[in-house]
């Protein structure tokens, strides 16, 4: 993992310096609330219903051991106990106090880490694959071009105040579990034929209100150009977004009005007039980087495990196999998936407790390491064969041993209107009806693979428009109704759902997910998913069948 | 009918007016039946270094005794629903309960003051 | 008449600002020194200048610096108007005025205009200011000077983690 080095520490502490003195500012009446909700915001720090709400900043996804202690810390002391998970890799506490961020903060730089920029119009978190440094997919550790944009990112002078909010993943798998494409900029690791590195730039895709997949607009560039290629695309997106309405200032509908080509030209015709030298960093601070995110000590073990394989004699483990445990790059070892989404709970959610014992468990068996989805599940990226019996065992005593990775029942849902002052309908509340009625891990494992991503309001944190099933909520003359997107999909083969229909109520929600699971048990062929099997029947089957119940 | 409400800067506790005091349950909230007297309090009410935006909310009769009409409002008045032990709600009460078992489809016209998105 | 910070190296005073603001519907005065908007400055800006007297011009943040490339040798001074200080184009602005233009006179952030901001103003190259927040040249300094690192190259000259972790 990165760590900081005195540079970074005194970025930080100034950083928490600078927000406790606007704290005290604001709470003496010197700056009034138009003026500090941006500051606030910068610093993650959001109003919602019933309390502040901070949003930690988790860089790609990527914790320690402890830095999750700390988050647990703090949900026992400034919370009422427990954290969110996000769909951006990040984690919120629902019930903080404005006056104890700045002690929050502090805390958190103790342990190398920070809530800067996970709100505001600027260059949030960077998303990156959960798996990296783990998979065998991979063609490079894309923490390393994580790590450097989120440097560069960091209070960047010119790009603090954009038109909108700019979110940037970086993958190196051809599985994408980063929702690049809908991105604002996607950055896809390749290969070129002579083995350089370098990235596919995808730029323009987003969700909310008008989703995109984005479109390319550079096949390849050269890897150690990516910041100034960066600094080119945000150049022209701060100069030429519109700034007129808040609905239509993301990129995505800059890149749509332009083209995609236009602003690929004019993306390179500022790349060329750049001093880009002053701008990319040199190969030393590349190679420093990647230092940190060297293969973490591995043992060297045969890749068949026997205590492994004896232990799928319990069928609840070899569940539990099937469903949360990845092939990893090194011999003998496995990637862990911890859901966060027992049947009936709110997905996404931690305790204080469970937080503690997982790093315990990545302490003592995953190399100190933990990485958090955008599925707002956990993962112990680096788990020995041997060892996942018991990684196993003590995620069952804490709950947290729930076999639905991608099933029917790992749901994604946005806090919505249980806690988000944005939203028009409750979002957590469905999941965990939805995800009740298939709490049988049987049925859930012979349905397959199925996301359900639900959002209480266009902005769509839920990530609704691609989801297998999307499901929107929405106000209808103060109602809540869902609306059902079909067919959308986050990972490399992105899509945007269709909508199905009319909006239907909150009591019709969970039967009409019960429907249309039912209609593609009956029309699937074989090995196909939900996904695949909508490809081919098209919305007629699933909308027929949903809307004749309506009568 | 209306309320005034608003979130505390300090906490970001939710807190309802009543005769120049801001009190923690929408139980103990004044009821505004004049609309104007009820834009002067709120009017009255601005404190920038107590609380952050208040606004008045639409409140109506329910059950034996009122409730916000939004259901926005009813969430804040009471907690959120994943987690009963949390808000307002955990303490129970008259009033707590008279807004769980509120009828009728709640209205999110019941929200004044508030600042709106551009279309 | 708003007061002006002025940047001086690594401090900060008021400022006596010779210049004056002409409106849009006003005669340029006789004499003096003026700040004039990319409309007049078209009209009206080469005559005062053979007359040699000193010129500036205000962008408001929709305005491309670009317009102003051929002129800019002559100009003293050129102010960025911030409309809404969520506004960031200007920053953008000021570095291409900076780094790609190498303008060396003065360049002024106006409008709404506060110390929180300082930072950013000063890493891209602004070096005076007409702060709307009554804030004085101190307090401007310690916001500016906050942060005993950066980790991107700005108009400011300053250096870089990448430059300090390695040199």
């Amino acid at each position: 993992m990165y760590r900081y080095d005195a540079i970074d520490r005194a970025f930080v502490q100034d950083r928490t310096a600078e927000f406790a003195g606007q704290v005290v500012r604001r709470l003496a009446g010197e700056i009034t609330e138009d003026q500090f909700k941006p500051l606030r915001l910068m610093n993650g720090l959001y109003l919602q219903l019933h309390a502040y709400m901070l949003r930690v900043s988790v860089p790609y996804g990527t914790l320690s051991s402890v830095q999750l202690k700390k988050l647990a810390h703090i949900a026992r002391t400034y919370d009422k106990g427990y954290g969110h998970f996000t769909t951006r890799q990040n984690i919120q506490f629902h019930w903080i106090k404005l006056a104890d961020t700045p002690a929050i903060l502090g805390e958190l730089a103790m342990v190398e880490m920070h809530a800067l920029q996970t709100s505001g119009n600027c260059i949030r978190n960077i998303t990156s694959d959960p798996r990296a440094g783990a998979t065998a997919e991979e063609i490079d550790d894309p923490r390393v071009w994580s790590e450097l944009i989120r440097q560069w990112s960091a209070i960047h002078p010119e790009f603090s105040f954009l038109p909108r909010k700019f979110k940037i993943a970086v993958t190196a798998a051809p599985q994408d579990r980063t929702a690049a494409k809908l991105h604002d900029i996607g950055l896809l690791l390749r290969r070129a034929r002579d083995g350089s590195l370098g990235f596919e730039v995808i730029a323009g895709g987003g969700m909310g209100r008008t989703p995109y997949v984005g479109p390319t607009i550079r096949e390849f560039l050269p890897a150690h150009h990516l910041l100034s290629y960066l600094e080119a695309i945000l150049r022209v997106y701060n100069r030429h977004g519109r700034r007129d309405n808040i609905y239509k200032a993301r990129i995505k509908i800059l890149v749509a009005q332009l083209g995609a080509e236009e602003f690929a030209r004019q993306v390179e015709a500022e790349w060329e007039a750049m001093d880009r030298p002053s701008v990319d960093a040199p190969d030393t601070e590349l190679a420093r980087i990647r230092g940190f995110f060297n293969p973490p000590g591995f043992a060297v073990l045969p890749p068949k495990s026997e205590v492994f394989e004896g232990a799928k004699a319990d069928p609840a483990f070899a569940r539990f196999v099937r469903n949360n445990v990845h092939a990893h790059k090194q011999p003998g070892y496995a990637i862990v998936d911890i859901s966060l989404k027992a049947p009936g709970e709110t997905p996404g959610d931690a305790t204080a407790d469970q937080m503690d014992a997982i790093a315990d468990l990545a302490e003592r068996f995953s190399l100190d390491e933990i990485r958090v989805t955008h599925e707002q599940n956990l993962v112990l990226p680096h788990v020995r064969l041997d060892d996942v019996p018991a990684v196993f065992a003590t995620l069952k005593a804490i709950g947290l041993s729930t076999p639905n990775i991608n099933l029917v029942s790992d749901i994604i849902a946005c806090p919505g209107l249980d806690y988000c002052a944005l939203a028009n309908a409750r979002a957590i509340p469905v999941a965990q009806d939805i995800a009740t009625r298939f709490a049988d891990p049987e049925r859930a494992e012979l349905i397959g693979e199925l996301k359900i991503k639900i959002s209480g309001c266009i902005n769509a944190c839920g990530h609704h428009h691609v989801g297998h099933i999307g499901i929107l909520g929405v106000d209808k003359k103060g109602e809540e109704f869902y609306q059902f997107t079909l067919g959308g999909s986050a990972a490399e083969d992105a899509e945007v759902g269709k909508i199905l229909g009319p909006g239907l109520p909150a009591n019709r929600v969970g039967d009409a997910v019960e429907t249309l699971v039912d209609v593609y048990l009956r029309e699937r062929k074989d090995g196909e998913r939900f996904l695949d099997t909508y490809r081919r029947t098209g919305l007629t089957p699933f909308k027929e069948a949903v809307y004749a119940e309506a009568h | 009918m209306k309320a005034l409400t608003a979130n505390t800067l300090r906490e970001g506790e939710v807190v309802f007016w009543n005769k120049g005091a801001w009190k923690l349950r929408f139980g103990e909230a004044e009821l505004f039946e004049d609309d104007a007297v009820a834009e002067a309090a709120a009017l009255a009410a601005v404190n920038p270094t107590q609380i952050v935006e208040p606004y008045l909310i639409d409140v109506e009769a329910a059950e034996d005794g009122f409730a916000p009409v939004a259901f926005r409002e009813r969430v804040r008045a009471l907690g959120p629903q994943n987690h009963p032990q949390h808000g307002k709600q955990a303490e129970g009460g008259h009033d707590i309960e008279v807004i769980q078992h509120a009828h009728g489809v709640a209205r999110s016209a019941g929200r004044h003051n508030l600042i709106k998105l551009k279309k | 008449m708003p007061k002006l910070i002025r940047l001086h190296g690594q401090a900060a005073d008021w400022a006596n600002d010779s210049f004056v603001l002409v409106g849009e519907e006003d005669a340029v005065p006789a004499s003096g020194d003026v700040i004039l908007s990319l409309a007049r400055f078209q009209a009206e800006g080469a005559a005062l200048l053979d007359d040699g007297r000193s010129v500036g011009v205000v962008l408001e943040s929709d305005q491309a610096v670009e317009d102003l490339a051929y002129d800019l040798p002559r100009l003293s001074l050129v102010a960025l108007r911030f409309p809404k200080f969520r506004d960031g184009r200007a920053y953008t602005s000021a570095r291409l005025l900076r780094e790609r233009f190498g303008f060396g006179g003065e360049i002024r952030a106006v409008g709404d205009v506060n110390r929180e901001q300082a930072g950013f103003f000063v890493r891209c190259g602004f070096d005076a200011f007409e702060p709307a927040d009554g804030s004085t040249p101190e307090q401007w300094l310690a916001a500016a000077h906050r942060f005993r690192h950066v980790y991107q190259r700005g108009a400011d000259g300053r250096e870089p983690a990448f430059v300090e972790r390695n040199g």
